[in-house]
C-alpha cells in the first residue's frame, strides 16, 4: 500500500529538494540548503545612512552566496529593509562595466585596457589644465563609497592634481545639516544614539518618513516602551504619519514658521531650561525677541494647521520632565530655507535643555551609508578630517600628517555642487570627473545638465554600471568595484564607524575606487605623494592621525577588525579613552556636559526670517511638486536597485504622480491615466494616483524616476547651497 | 611581483588587479572572528509554543497598526527560501481613502493564508496539495504538481504563482520546516516592528469545519469561498471609501492559448458528433455526411487534448491526473474526455457508438464549464460559461454541417440564430457599464466590462463585428447563391477563428480577484 501511495504521491524528489532547509551554523537559523555556507563575513550595508550590520554567508572560496541582517549588532538587531537584504544582487547584475570604456571616434564608447584609459585620463585632464588653468577641471564624487576613498580623493584632487573644486552628492542630501550642525555647535556633530529612539516620551519627525526611508531606525522606536507622543510635520500623511500619535500638515516649507510659532509659545509658557540657557548658550535674547513675530494667528494662517493640532503639539513639548527629541531628514534639508529650519529645530531643543540625556536631541537622520564619512573626510567643504582650508595652522597640521608640501593645500573650501555646474556654462570648467554619482538623473533641473555636457572637453565617470545616465553621457568610464567587492569603513547617521567587507571579486578588470586612485596618482605623476596610502588598512592609520584632538576622534580604535568586534564604534573615542575604558560603550551620546564645541563653548542660536517660497503655484502651473521617497525598495536614482527583480516587485516601475481628489476632477483626470506634468523647465508624464494623502493643490512624485527631476526648479539654500528639490509649481493635463 | 624593467603604473595595475581578486576564505576568517551562538529569543515570542490540538490549526496574524511598508517581510522570504529571481511568497498591498482632514493609507502584508477549505487543494487534478493534519499548513508538493495552473485560478487571494523554470507552481508552507524545530518563518523573523506572527485558531466546531473569519481583511475577497484563516488586527480601521491602490489597474489576464485552443476544439469535436447525428437520419446523404463529419469530431477531438497537454508545465506527470476526481472538475474533464475520445474513434468505425460518443461529448463539456463556474470568478460564472461552451458546439458543429454542404438552410438558421444568442451573452457583459458614472471603483461585477471597453476593445470590437458577419450575413449570401458554394469553408473557418477570439477575450477579460493594492 505504501509503495502505491508513494507512487501516486511524490513527496519528494528533485523539485521538492531544491527548496530544503538545512542548520546554517555560525548562529544562523535554517538556511536553504544548496546555499549552506562555509562561514560568514560581517559588512555593513552600503545602502542608507542607518548602518546595518549584514552577515554575509560565504561559500568555502570566500564568494558571498546569500545573506541575512546580523542579529548581534547594536544599530538593526537582526533586521534589514529590503534594500539590505538585496544588497548583493547588484553586484551581479548584467550591465557592470568589466572594463575601461573609451569613446571613438564615432562617438561609441569602446573597451580599452586600463594602461590606456589612464594614459587619455592624464593626458586629456592635463590638456585642459595646462589650456584653462588647472581649476579648469573640477570632480563630483558620492556619499556612497568608503571613507579611505572618500579621503584618498580628496588628497589626490586637491594636493595631487591641484583641483580647486570637488564637491559630492551629499550636498543634495545633508550638507544642510553639516552646516547647520558647524553653525550652532562648532563642529558636524549629531548628537545622538540610536537608543534616543527607545528613550524619548516625544518625538517629533520633520520633513522625515522613516517607516520607508529609514525602517529600521522606525524599528528602533517601535521598541520605545515609554509609550511615547509621536508628531510628524509633514505635508503628506505618510506612512510615518498615519503611525504617529498626531500629524500637522504644514504647508510646504512653512515648516520653519511653525517651528519659531512653537519657539514663541513655549516663551510664553515659560516651558524653557533657564540653566540650560544661562550656562551652554549664546544668542538667545535676540532669539526671543525674534520669535515674537510668530503669533499663533499667523502660523496658523501660513501654515493651514488646526489650533487644535497646534496647540496639542505645544502641550506635548511643553509637558515638564518630558524627554523630547527632533529628527528631521530630507523635508528640512532640501529647502531653499534649509539650514535656518534645521536650526530652528536646534533651537527648540536648546531653549529646553533637551541634550545630552537618553531620548533628548536635535538629530539628524542622515542619508546615504557614509554621508557623515563624506562630510568629515570628504576634503571638499572643510579639510580632511574637519578642519578649516582656509587656517593656516590646520594646514600645517593637515601637511604634517600627509607628508605633503603645505602649499599644496588649497586655502579656501570647494566651491558648491551648484557653483561647479554654473562654472561649467560659463566654461571656466573643461572637464570633469564624476564619481559614484548619476548626476545627469539626480540634479535638480536635470534638463541643464545635459545642455553643460556640451560644453565639457572631457567628461570620466566612474561607477560600477555603464548604463547610468550619466555615464552614458562620459567620454571615458572607468569601472569600479562596488559594495561588498572592498574593504573600508562608514560612518552612519549616530556617528558609528562601521566596516563594509570584501566578499565577491568585482567583475573583468574593475578595481576598487581605492584602487583606482592609487593608479592615477600613479599616472599622473604624484604616486609618491600617496605612498604611505598603500591600502585601506593603511588609510585607516593616516585617518585615525587626522582625527586625533578633533571633536571626531577615533584615534583609539586599532583597525578595522576592532570596529567590527566592537560592533561598531561611535565616535568620539581617542586614544585616551581607550587606555582609560578599553572597550568603547555601545550607545553614546554627546554635550552630557552641556560643553559644545564652539570656541566658548556654547551653542548658538541662529536664525532668519522666513522666506516665501521661489517659486509659488499659479494660475498657470496651479499645484505645488513635492518629490520624495517613492518606497523602500528603491535607493536613489535606482542605479542599484533597480537590477533586483525582488525590489522591482516592491514598487511600480514607472513614474507616478499622487493627487489629491479634489484636484483630480479639477484637472479632469482619472486613476491609471498617464497625464503630462509640466513646469516651466519641462515637461514628463506619470501614471495617476488619486489619494487624499496629499493635500489639496499638493502634488508628489517619487524622486528615483529620472522624468522628475526634469520639473524642480533649481533653488539653493543660501547656507548650505543644497538644492530645493521639493517645492515647485507644475500643472497636470490630460 | 613587480619586474623590474616594468613601467611602474604598468606594475601596479597588475598589483592591484591581483589583490583585487584575492578574497579571504571562510578558514581566514573564522580565525579573525568570532560569532555568538546564542539564538535570538525573538522567534520564540511571536510563535507558538505547542502544537495545535485537535481542531486547531496554525495561522498568520497581521497586527496592520504595526506593518508600515518597509517589506522587508517580501525580500526575506525570497532570500532565506533560497527562491528564484524574482519570486516571494509574500507581497505587501495598500490602501488608501479618508478625508482631507482624516486621510488613510494602510499597507498590508499578505501570504498564503492557509485556508481551511483551500481553494487549490481542491481544485487540484493531481492531489499536489495536502493540509497538514495536525498544523493545517496548506503543503505543496513540488515533485506532484503537473503545472496545470488550476490552482492559480481557484486561489481568491493570487498566492499559487506560476514558475517558468520548473514547469510547477510553489507557494507558501509557512516555513513549516523552521516552525518543525522552533524556529520562526522567514517573514516573521524578518519584520522589524513584530507585524507578523503565527498564532492558533480554531476551525472546527463540535466536528464541523466553522473557522472564524471574522478578523480577516475586509475589502479582501469574500472569505466564505475558501474560509482564509489569517487573522489581521488593527485599531484604525479603514473608513468606508478605502479602495485598493491599484483598483484603477486594469490588468488583463494570461491569454492560456493552449486552453483556448482546446476549448474552441473540443466544442468543435462535439459539435461534429452531434451535426453527424442530426444528418444521420436523412436517407440522402447520411452515410457519407456521418461519416465526414464523425471523422472531423475524432481529429478534432485529438488536437485539442493535444492542446490540452501543451498547457501544462509537466506533462509527463499527468498520468496521475484521476487521482483528484473526487472534488476537481479539471480532474473529471480530464477523465471524461479521456473515455469520449475512445469512444469517438470507435464511432468511426462503429456507428452505433455515436450517440454514446456525443452524449459523453457533452458531458465532458459540461464538466469543462464547471471548472470555470468552480472558480468564482464573475465573468465564468455558469449563466456565462455554459451558453459559451455549449454554443459553441453548437454553432461550429451547425457551421461544419454547412460547410460540408449538408443540410444547408437548417444550419444557416441555426448557425445565426445561436450566434445571435452568444452575441447577447458577449454584450450583456457590457452592463454593468451602464449605471457606472464616472470615477466609480472597479469592482467585480464590472471588471470585464471594463477590461472589453478599455484595454481588450479592439479585439472585441472585432469579434462582435466578425460575428455578425460571417456567422449571420455571409452565410445567408451563400443561401441566397450570391456568393460560390466553396466560400461555405471560409464561413466555417472564420466562424472558428471568431469562436477561438472569443475564448481568447473569456480568458483574457476575467476578473482575478487578489488581496488588494499588491500590483505595482
Amino acid at each position: 500500500m505504501s509503495a502505491l501511495d508513494d507512487l501516486l504521491h511524490a513527496r519528494t524528489g528533485p523539485m521538492t529538494s531544491e527548496l530544503v532547509l538545512h542548520p546554517g551554523q555560525f548562529g544562523l537559523g535554517r538556511v536553504p540548503a544548496r546555499l549552506a555556507p562555509a562561514g560568514t563575513a560581517k559588512s555593513i550595508c552600503g545602502f542608507c545612512s542607518t548602518g546595518c550590520s549584514l552577515n554575509i554567508h560565504l561559500n568555502a572560496a570566500g564568494e558571498a552566496i546569500n545573506l541575512t541582517p546580523n542579529r548581534e549588532y547594536p544599530v538593526n538587531l537582526g533586521m534589514a529593509c529590503p534594500k539590505g537584504w538585496e544588497a548583493l544582487t547588484p553586484l551581479a547584475a548584467s550591465d557592470r562595466v568589466t572594463t575601461p570604456l573609451l569613446r571613438d571616434a564615432n562617438g561609441v564608447l569602446q573597451p580599452v585596457d586600463w594602461a590606456r584609459a589612464l594614459t587619455v585620463f592624464c593626458e586629456r585632464m592635463k590638456g585642459v589644465q595646462s589650456k584653462y588653468g588647472k581649476a579648469a577641471v573640477a570632480a563630483l564624487s558620492t556619499g556612497q563609497i568608503v571613507t579611505e576613498e572618500m579621503a584618498l580623493l580628496g588628497a589626490l584632487t586637491k594636493f595631487g592634481m591641484g583641483i580647486a573644486d570637488l564637491d559630492s552628492n551629499t550636498r543634495q542630501c545633508m550638507a544642510t545639516s553639516h552646516v547647520a550642525y558647524k553653525q550652532s555647535f562648532g563642529f558636524d556633530a549629531p548628537p545622538f544614539t540610536y537608543a534616543d529612539f527607545e528613550e524619548s516620551d516625544v518625538l517629533v519627525f520633520v520633513g522625515a518618513n522613516p517607516c520607508i526611508a529609514h525602517p529600521i531606525m522606525w524599528q528602533r522606536v517601535m521598541r520605545n516602551q515609554r509609550n511615547p507622543a509621536i508628531i510628524v510635520i509633514d505635508p503628506r500623511r505618510t506612512e510615518t504619519a498615519m503611525a504617529a500619535t498626531l500629524h500637522l500638515p504644514a504647508y510646504p516649507k512653512s515648516d520653519l514658521t511653525l517651528l519659531y510659532g512653537i519657539a514663541r509659545e513655549l516663551l510664553a509658557r515659560d516651558a524653557l531650561d533657564h540653566a540650560f540657557i544661562e550656562q551652554n548658550t549664546t544668542g538667545f535674547t535676540a532669539f526671543r525677541e525674534f520669535v515674537q513675530d510668530f503669533a499663533p494667528e499667523r502660523v496658523l494662517s501660513e501654515t493651514g494647521l488646526s489650533r487644535a493640532d497646534y496647540m496639542r503639539t505645544i502641550d506635548l513639548i511643553a509637558r515638564p520632565g518630558a524627554r523630547v527629541s527632533y529628527w528631521w531628514t530630507m523635508g528640512v534639508n532640501q529647502s531653499h530655507q534649509a539650514t535656518r529650519t534645521a536650526q530652528a529645530l536646534i533651537n527648540l531643543a536648546l531653549m529646553t535643555g533637551q541634550f545630552g540625556r537618553p531620548g533628548t536631541g536635535a538629530n539628524s537622520i542622515t542619508g546615504q551609508c557614509n554621508a557623515m564619512g563624506s562630510r568629515l573626510f570628504g576634503n571638499a567643504s572643510s579639510l580632511l578630517g574637519g578642519y578649516d582650508f582656509a587656517n593656516a595652522a590646520h594646514r600645517t597640521h593637515v601637511a604634517g600628517i600627509l607628508g605633503v608640501e603645505e602649499s599644496l593645500i588649497p586655502t579656501q573650501p570647494s566651491r558648491a555642487y551648484d557653483r561647479i555646474l554654473d562654472s561649467v556654462d560659463t566654461g571656466e570648467i573643461r572637464a570633469l570627473w564624476i564619481i559614484a554619482t548619476n548626476t545627469a538623473h539626480s540634479w535638480i533641473n536635470q534638463g541643464k545638465f545635459s545642455q553643460l555636457r556640451d560644453k565639457l572637453d572631457f567628461l570620466v565617470v566612474q561607477d560600477m554600471y555603464a548604463t547610468t545616465e550619466t555615464a552614458q553621457q562620459a567620454d571615458l568610464v572607468l569601472p569600479a568595484a562596488g559594495w561588498g567587492e572592498k574593504d573600508g569603513f562608514f560612518i552612519n547617521s549616530e556617528r558609528r564607524l562601521g566596516a563594509a567587507r570584501k566578499v565577491a571579486r568585482a567583475p573583468g578588470v574593475a578595481l576598487s575606487d581605492f584602487a583606482i586612485f592609487k593608479l592615477v596618482a600613479e599616472a599622473w605623476g604624484c604616486g609618491a605623494m600617496f605612498e604611505q596610502w598603500s591600502s585601506p588598512a593603511a588609510a585607516f592609520q593616516i585617518l585615525k592621525k587626522l582625527s586625533s584632538g578633533q571633536p571626531c576622534d577615533f584615534s583609539g580604535i586599532r583597525d578595522h577588525d576592532h570596529i567590527e568586534l566592537s560592533g561598531g564604534i561611535q565616535w568620539p573615542f581617542s586614544e585616551a579613552d581607550a587606555t582609560k575604558s578599553g572597550t568603547p560603550v555601545i550607545e553614546r551620546r554627546l554635550f552630557a556636559d552641556g560643553k559644545f564645541f564652539t570656541p566658548d563653548q556654547r551653542a548658538r542660536f541662529h536664525f532668519d526670517a522666513p522666506v516665501p517660497l521661489p517659486e509659488p503655484p499659479d494660475e498657470a502651473y496651479p499645484l505645488l511638486l513635492n518629490t520624495g521617497r517613492g518606497s523602500s525598495a528603491q535607493w536613489h536614482t535606482g542605479s542599484r536597485t533597480n537590477k533586483s527583480a525582488v525590489l522591482l516587485k516592491l514598487s511600480p516601475n514607472q513614474p507616478w504622480i499622487e493627487l489629491n481628489p479634489t484636484d483630480a476632477s479639477k484637472c479632469r483626470v482619472e486613476a491609471g491615466q498617464r497625464v503630462t506634468v509640466r513646469s516651466r523647465r519641462g515637461e514628463t508624464t506619470a501614471i495617476v494616483v488619486v489619494t487624499p494623502i496629499v493635500q489639496p493643490g499638493q502634488v508628489f512624485m517619487p524622486m528615483h524616476f529620472a522624468e522628475v527631476n526634469v520639473l524642480t526648479f533649481p533653488a539653493y539654500d543660501p547656507h548650505s547651497r543644497q538644492p530645493a528639490y521639493k517645492a515647485c509649481a507644475v500643472q497636470v493635463v490630460p | 611581483m613587480v619586474s623590474p624593467n616594468k613601467n611602474p603604473t604598468l606594475a601596479l595595475i597588475d598589483e592591484l588587479l591581483a589583490e583585487q581578486s584575492r578574497l579571504q576564505t571562510p578558514v581566514a576568517r573564522f580565525a579573525a572572528t568570532h560569532f555568538d551562538t546564542h539564538h535570538s529569543t525573538l522567534s520564540s515570542q511571536l510563535i507558538p509554543l505547542s502544537k495545535p490540538k485537535p481542531g486547531e490549526q496554525y495561522a498568520f496574524e497581521v497586527d496592520l497598526d504595526s506593518c508600515t511598508g518597509c517589506k522587508a517581510c517580501v525580500s526575506a522570504c525570497h532570500a532565506l527560501n533560497g527562491l528564484d529571481e524574482n519570486e516571494s511568497w509574500r507581497d505587501v498591498g495598500l490602501v488608501s481613502g479618508g478625508t482631507r482632514s482624516a486621510p488613510y493609507q494602510q499597507t498590508i502584508t499578505t501570504a498564503c493564508h492557509h485556508c481551511a477549505d483551500p481553494g487549490c487543494l481542491n481544485g487540484c487534478p493531481v492531489l499536489a496539495y495536502e493540509k497538514d493534519p495536525v498544523t493545517g499548513i496548506v503543503r505543496h508538493l513540488d515533485d506532484q504538481c503537473i503545472g496545470c495552473q488550476y490552482c492559480v485560478l481557484k486561489c481568491p487571494y493570487d498566492v499559487p504563482k506560476y514558475n517558468e523554470r520548473l514547469g510547477i507552481v510553489r507557494k507558501c508552507d509557512m516555513c513549516q520546516q523552521r516552525l518543525g524545530v522552533g524556529e520562526a518563518p522567514a517573514c516573521v523573523q524578518a519584520c522589524p516592528t513584530q507585524a507578523i506572527s503565527i498564532v492558533t485558531v480554531t476551525t472546527y466546531v463540535d466536528g464541523q469545519l466553522k473557522p472564524d473569519t471574522s478578523h480577516f481583511l475586509p475589502g479582501a475577497p469574500d472569505a466564505s469561498i475558501t474560509r482564509p484563516v489569517t487573522r489581521y488586527l488593527t485599531e484604525r480601521p479603514a473608513p468606508a471609501n478605502a479602495l485598493a491602490a491599484d483598483n484603477s489597474m486594469l490588468r488583463p489576464q494570461p491569454a492560456h492559448w493552449p486552453l483556448a485552443i482546446m476549448l474552441t476544439l473540443l466544442p468543435l469535436a462535439v459539435g461534429a458528433q452531434l451535426g453527424a447525428l442530426s444528418v444521420s437520419n436523412n436517407l440522402k446523404y447520411a452515410d457519407n455526411a456521418t461519416g465526414d463529419l464523425t471523422l472531423f469530431g475524432v481529429v478534432a477531438g485529438a488536437l485539442g487534448l493535444a492542446a490540452s497537454v501543451v498547457h501544462l508545465g509537466k506533462p509527463l506527470r499527468a498520468w496521475r491526473i484521476f487521482l483528484g476526481w473526487r472534488k476537481s472538475w479539471l480532474s473529471r474533464e480530464a477523465m471524461i474526455f479521456g473515455g469520449w475520445f475512445g469512444l469517438a474513434a470507435l464511432a468511426v468505425i462503429r456507428r452505433e457508438a455515436l450517440p454514446l460518443a456525443a452524449a459523453t461529448g457533452i458531458i465532458g463539456l459540461f464538466c469543462s464549464v464547471m471548472i470555470y463556474v468552480d472558480t468564482h470568478r464573475r465573468l465564468w460564472r455558469f449563466a456565462q460559461t455554459a451558453p459559451r461552451f455549449l454554443g459553441s458546439a453548437l454553432i461550429l458543429g451547425a457551421a461544419l454541417v454547412f460547410a460540408f454542404r449538408f443540410e444547408t438552410k437548417v444550419s444557416v438558421i441555426v448557425l445565426g440564430a445561436l450566434t445571435a444568442v452568444k452575441l447577447m451573452c458577449d454584450l450583456r457583459l457590457l452592463r454593468p457599464l451602464e449605471w457606472v458614472e464616472e470615477e466609480t471603483p472597479v469592482t467585480q461585477e464590472n471588471y470585464a466590462a471594463r477590461l472589453l471597453t478599455g484595454p481588450l476593445r479592439t479585439l472585441f470590437g472585432l469579434r462582435i463585428a466578425a460575428a455578425l458577419f460571417t456567422a449571420i450575413i455571409l452565410p445567408f449570401l451563400v443561401t441566397a447563391g450570391k456568393l460560390p458554394p466553396v466560400a461555405s469553408w471560409f464561413v466555417f473557418g472564420s466562424v472558428l477563428l471568431g469562436e477561438l477570439v472569443e475564448r481568447h477575450l473569456f480568458f483574457r477579460a476575467v476578473d482575478a480577484p487578489k488581496m488588494p493594492g499588491t500590483s505595482q
